[in-house]
């Protein structure tokens, strides 16, 4: 039997990846998603998308960030997804040498959609001053969330802090209540992101942008706002314990769900790991940015679209990006996976408290800024990620040290 | 010797290894010694054992017990509902219908993958040893050579190769590649395995005007039981275990369990089920593991018995 029966398996996966070319409203999308919140919210647009009469074929590979490897062998193959998850720039400005750009610009202007998405999401759609991108959600990397029941028997109002300082200076009154008052964890991934998250809260959006952004421009390490922000991280490093050591992000979190701790400030994918454990936003926990923060970090989810097909193709891939930028969608959508529309017009009405907080941050442009995986040159940013974990492991190691790693760091890959 | 019947002696080699002279051991009173190695040996086997014992557990936990976080427990309640999660449920992309498809896929998979990757290198190597080949050696060389090259550097070019032959994305594809990447080890297994049959068997069917693939269907097949089974069990290990070749070349269609399985664990921004991500582990793991249990008594006898020893 075998011979031919996959012999005819075969053919028959042939054909049909064959048939996808030719039947023009066939869509095959292809993205890194499979937990649970995350299936609930594609269903979302796919329900919507075969709406419009289009039909749905998924393709799931999980990736971590950086270059997609599946993504550019499946368009090296010959069978490129139509429709495809990826935010790294250096993805788009392949496929574009490949002749299989889909520039947007004229799109997003028809449809007068730039004016209401968030400075930085407007921001992180473009490649090299082209919109090639459809941002479906997005996440705000440090944000504070708080047991609130933990705040209440500790004495402590979060949303009272006005600063970093205000903050650490209520340290001791929670601990007398016998709570430790920050769960961190101790791994590179967890710091790096504090420490960026922190560098837009403390240092201020114009440090991170010459740190974090395109062009590095290496004064700003001399900044002694980049100090602060960098003393800040040492406070947070003092609260981390053997427990803490290569915990991760979620287990953290389960230290302040189960009310061993009062807080942690992550980013807001936390929010998934609250609604989990059937806890409500605004009643059981609070969510706030770092106190006095003068900016937040956004991350964008977005996707890309398939260019260089037939026209009624591209349509259909067009109603994908109409469809999946449509406020009551974008709605829907944030309230499944638990992330914020990048909408600022969303109905306000089916956002919950943390993402309506979001989104009223994110209402003034100069307080936000991209995730450096969007801007930022690989190496550089891993290298910063290097000197900040040993900083934080290393109580011995000082603000200058540090600094002086990430010049010598600079001048070796960007000087 | 001489109880033996005529029928025992013309059983040839299974005589000789029966008949080995055999010399009872005294049986040695328990030392201190031993006791230590012993305890030694225990202690390194539990050793060994506790991750595997967390995975067996926390397959059978509620997340309720799980987040409570004392990994050693055992489970408060003991419940399948992980394993069915995990089978018939779990989602890999929006399609929610658990590793089954992806063991499914990996058993299509599996099979033309085994026939082509061995036919191809059971000829080769067959060939190489016993036939005059023109250049056997600097062939034999290069595909040495070849055996340390990493299939990331290559796969590029073999994704245009593939997409040139029309199988990119298919099943085919994925035991194309399979084939030509187990090629060079295992062709060396073989041609090793068969450097060692006596020239005049060669000339002596050679004589009986026996063909390439006469000899080789008539007289080199049978005699590779024990080659073949060592070849099958690491081919069905590395086949059923990979991932990077299944996710790369099985395109839409194809994909193998472990890309299921990776789905299901990778979680970038929600809640980690850890009781699913063991049980679909477990399940992913467990037909290598079958085989080994089924046939692994025939892997050792295989490997003594001459093939990749030395």
């Amino acid at each position: 039997m075998s011979i031919k029966r996959f012999a005819g398996i075969a053919a028959g996966l042939m054909l049909s990846t064959a048939s996808f070319g030719a039947m023009a409203t066939d869509l095959v999308i292809y993205h890194s998603w499979s937990a649970p919140p995350e299936i609930a919210a594609l269903n979302v647009i796919k329900g919507e998308l075969e709406a419009k009469g289009h039909t749905w074929t998924d393709i799931a590979i999980p990736h971590d960030t950086g270059s997609n490897v599946n993504l550019m062998s499946l368009i090296t193959g010959g069978q490129p997804p139509n429709v495809f998850m990826e935010s790294n720039p250096g993805v788009y400005r392949d496929i574009a040498g490949m002749g299989l750009g889909f520039p947007l610009t004229q799109w997003f202007n028809d449809n007068a959609i730039v004016d209401k998405l968030p400075a930085a999401v407007a921001a992180s759609i473009s490649v090299d001053g082209e919109i090639v991108k459809v941002p479906q959600a997005l996440h705000i990397d440090g944000m504070l969330y708080y047991n609130m029941e933990v705040a209440k028997a500790a004495g402590v109002d979060p949303a009272a802090w006005d600063s970093t300082d205000a903050m650490f200076a209520d340290f001791q009154k929670i601990r007398d209540a016998g709570y430790a008052p920050l769960a961190v964890g101790s791994q590179p991934f967890q710091v790096g992101y504090l420490t960026h998250a922190l560098v837009a809260a403390v240092a201020g959006p114009d440090v991170y942008k010459k740190i974090y952004g395109e062009e590095v421009d290496p004064t700003a390490l001399d900044d002694p706002n980049f100090a602060k922000a960098l003393e800040t991280l040492r406070l947070f490093a003092n609260e981390a314990g053997p427990e803490a050591q290569n915990r991760p992000w979620n287990e953290t979190t389960n230290e302040v769900i189960t009310g061993k701790a009062l807080m942690q400030i992550h980013g807001d994918w936390m929010k998934g790991e609250w609604l989990g454990a059937g806890k409500v936003a605004g009643t059981d926990f609070g969510c706030i940015e770092i106190p006095g923060a003068q900016a937040v970090v956004v991350t964008v989810d977005a996707w890309g679209l398939l260019g260089g097909q037939a026209e009624d193709v591209q349509n259909a891939e067009l109603d994908f990006a109409s469809v999946v930028l449509d406020p009551e969608s974008q709605a829907k959508f944030a309230a499944a996976k638990g992330s914020t529309p990048v909408r600022l017009d969303a109905p306000a009405e089916s956002l919950d408290a943390c993402s309506t907080e979001v989104l009223r941050i994110l209402e003034d442009p100069a307080q936000q800024v991209q995730n450096p995986h969007n801007t930022a040159d690989a190496d550089w940013q891993d290298s910063i990620w290097n000197v900040v974990f040993n900083f934080w492991s290393d109580s011995s190691m000082t603000v200058e040290d540090a600094i002086a790693e990430m010049k010598d760091n600079y001048d070796t890959i960007l000087g | 010797m001489t109880h033996l019947s005529i029928a025992q002696k013309a059983l040839g080699a299974e005589v000789a290894v029966r008949s080995a002279p055999y010399f009872p051991r005294k049986k040695k009173a328990i030392t201190g010694r031993s006791i230590a190695v012993i305890v030694f040996l225990s202690i390194c086997a539990l050793f060994f054992c506790v991750p595997l014992y967390v995975v067996i557990t926390t397959s059978f936990k509620t997340m309720e017990q799980i987040r409570e976080g004392a990994m050693f427990a055992l489970p408060n309640v003991w419940t399948l509902e992980a394993w069915d999660h995990a089978w018939n449920s779990a989602c890999s992309g929006t399609r929610c219908e658990g590793l089954k498809v992806g063991f499914w896929n990996s058993v299509y998979i599996l099979i033309p993958s085994l026939i082509l990757s061995i036919g191809l290198s059971i000829i080769t190597g067959y060939a190489l040893a016993l036939w005059n080949v023109k250049w056997a050696g600097p062939f034999l060389f290069v595909l040495f050579i070849c055996a340390f090259v990493p299939f990331q550097i290559i796969m590029f070019p073999l994704i245009s190769m593939t997409a040139a032959m029309k199988v990119y994305g298919s099943i085919w594809g994925v035991a194309i590649i399979h084939a030509i990447l187990a090629m060079p080890v295992l062709t060396l297994i073989f041609r090793n395995y068969y450097k060692d049959i006596p020239q005049e068997i060669m000339s002596a069917a050679v004589m009986d005007s026996g063909s390439f693939w006469k000899i080789f269907f008539e007289i080199i097949l049978p005699m590779s039981g024990n080659i073949l089974i060592v070849v099958l069990i690491l081919q069905i290990t590395s086949i059923w275990n990979d991932y990077l070749i299944g996710v790369t070349f099985g395109g839409l269609g194809g994909q193998p369990m472990t890309v299921n399985l990776a789905n299901l664990i990778t979680i970038s921004t929600g809640t980690v089920r850890y009781n699913d991500n063991m049980a679909a582990a477990l399940l992913t793991a467990i037909p290598p593991l079958v085989i080994y249990f089924f046939v692994g008594k025939l892997f050792v006898q295989g490997i003594t018995a001459g093939a990749i020893k030395g």
